[in-house]
């Protein structure tokens, strides 16, 4: 089982906890990092675990880095039945309306695609009192050991 | 050979930049340089103290230092300190990144007054900036001149309850100011309609949440386009909350003519309405929050291997994401201009500055750093130091002690 962060930004926050995610698995997976901006809905494939890191941005909307590839699942309505995915989401929660909108928003997308979410969508808080990493890694081994048990082989 | 790229400035668009030159070539020397002894600029003392969700931008800008290899300089001040034509024969590339610190202020009939103050000067205050002025007395009924986040922030700052600023960075100094502040009413004045407000609707939202207000919002006339119609729908919702005594009235549409005074203090702002009527709106405070505009101490062409970034590039507009995207794209066209002169003479960089005293490092800041993360009082996440003396104090210590 390849892995793959794929990650949404806005202010570059989901793009360092991506490159942090895949220093800490790179010792024993092979692991990958791209920006979603980079990434077409159609290039997913079903040997490869998606770790998905997304902001919030605007009005609970998808990050700017994050909005072709929502637009190309609006657009395309590609059929991802194959494609397995876990989601962790940056917010803040000064704005309580709206908190971690966009990684809701593109867990539903994917999910309404056929996708198949592993585990729970994790969220962090930029106004609480956590670091991002300290939620995103423990969340990260957890939804791999899943991952590894519903995809096969384990890589 | 080593390239050398200065960035005058280490705020939020300076930090942005330097980060994707370091991304793109870790190869390059990249110094950033700010006249305060503290880097972090506008995140530090623009960002309100009750976002701390949006300073957290800090993190990213502090592995820049630890992790990317980029070098700060902080207490060194180019045009007084070092001369930039200096900094320019120093460094392959010199980027302009110092903001636009100084409040535009409005041509009105009656200015100069007492108790007119611009917002960047008050916030720089609220926030304690070392070069600030002393907090000044409001009055019961201040005024907002301004439909912009800005306005918005110094709005919830003084409208917020003691409680409602846990957890902020808010210094002692201005926690006692604001809850003996006495205000009673606040108004916002806004020149255009408010489907033309440049408020962003989830702060316009975060307002509807505050726990001793009663909102009013002016009716606005029909039509509007997609953010126009977010605005109005922020500002439909807020309307009417009702949560404690303090009044917060929303105006739209009021030309300002002039101001009145008293004793040579400001009483009045007088206002021309859509409807061509002239008003008088009392206040006892006016707060300008129109706009930025530079100091003048910088030069404000490009030039060969001069650049400009961020607000000082773009003008007082556009958000901290919005100028990260600029950063990146800046970021190419230096190292294109870079790699398009490879046989170059070789610079020395940062050994331009070694004439500084004083200068602050990135360890020398860090010591100041946890100095303020200890101090915090318990409702609060970090205590500022607001000298420059302090700061130099903490920040200078180790080189002081050497032989």
């Amino acid at each position: 089982m390849k892995l793959a962060i794929l990650y949404g930004t806005e202010t570059g926050n989901a793009e360092m906890l991506a490159e942090d995610l895949q220093s800490a698995l790179e010792a024993d997976h092979e692991v990958s990092v791209a920006n979603l901006s980079d990434i077409a809905p159609e290039d997913l494939d079903g040997d490869t675990f998606y770790l998905v890191v997304c902001s919030t941005y605007g009005d609970g909307e998808l990050p700017a880095s994050a909005q072709p590839f929502g637009a190309a699942l609006d657009a395309g309505d590609p059929d991802l039945s194959h494609v397995h995915f876990a989601i962790f989401g940056l917010g803040d929660s000064a704005y309580p309306d709206t908190f971690n909108g966009g990684s809701a928003v593109l867990a539903a997308a994917l999910a309404q695609r056929g996708a198949t979410m592993i585990g729970d969508r994790v969220t962090h808080d930029a106004s609480g009192p956590d670091l991002a990493e300290d939620l995103a890694l423990p969340w990260a081994e957890a939804v791999i050991a899943e991952a590894a048990t519903r995809l096969g082989a384990a890589a | 050979m080593t390239r050398h790229v200065a960035i005058v400035g280490a705020g939020p668009s300076g930090c942005f930049l330097a980060q994707a030159l370091l991304k793109a070539r870790p190869d390059l020397a990249v110094d950033l340089i700010d006249r305060l002894p503290v880097p972090y600029g506008l995140v530090r003392y623009g960002v309100a103290a009750d976002h701390q969700g949006t300073k957290a931008i800090a993190r990213q800008f502090a592995r820049l230092f630890e992790r990317q290899g980029a070098r700060f300089h902080g207490n060194v001040e180019i045009g007084r300190d070092v001369p930039l034509a200096a900094l320019r024969e120093a460094y392959d590339a010199v980027v302009l990144a110092s903001g636009l610190s100084g409040d535009r202020t409005p041509d009105l009939a009656g200015l100069p007054l007492a108790g007119v103050h611009g917002a960047g000067a008050l916030t720089r205050a609220l926030y304690d900036h070392p070069d600030a002025g002393p907090l000044p007395d409001l009055g019961a009924h201040p005024l907002i001149l301004g439909n912009g986040n800005v306005a918005l922030d110094i709005l919830r700052l003084l409208a917020k309850t003691p409680d409602e600023l846990d957890g902020s960075d808010l210094g002692p100094r201005a926690t006692r100011w604001l809850a003996d502040s006495g205000i009673e009413t606040i108004t916002i004045v806004g020149r255009s309609p408010a489907a033309q407000a440049r408020f962003d609707p989830v702060m316009v939202r975060e307002l509807g949440a505050l726990q001793g207000v009663s909102i009013t919002v002016e009716a606005a006339p029909p039509g509007a386009d997609d953010a126009g119609e977010k605005v109005l729908a922020a500002l439909a919702q807020i309307d009417g909350t009702a949560t404690g005594p303090r009044r917060i009235a929303f105006r739209f549409g009021l030309t300002p003519t002039g101001v009145v005074g008293e004793g040579g203090r400001i009483v009045a702002l007088t206002v021309t309405r859509p409807d061509g009527v002239a008003e008088t709106l009392p206040c006892t405070a006016l707060v300008t929050a129109i706009g930025f505009r530079g100091d003048g101490t910088l030069p404000t062409d490009e030039g060969p291997g001069l650049y400009k970034a961020g607000w000082f590039a773009r003008g007082p507009r556009g958000t901290i994401p919005e100028n990260r995207a600029d950063a990146q794209a800046l970021a190419l066209r230096i190292l294109a201009d870079l790699d398009a002169d490879p046989d170059a003479p070789a610079k020395p960089g940062a050994a331009v500055l070694d004439r500084c005293r004083d200068r602050v490092d990135y360890d020398g800041w860090s010591r100041i750093d946890a100095a303020e993360l200890a101090a915090a009082p318990a409702n609060r996440c970090r205590q500022k130091l607001d000298t420059r003396a302090a700061m130099l104090a903490l920040a200078c210590r180790t080189e002081e002690t050497q032989p």
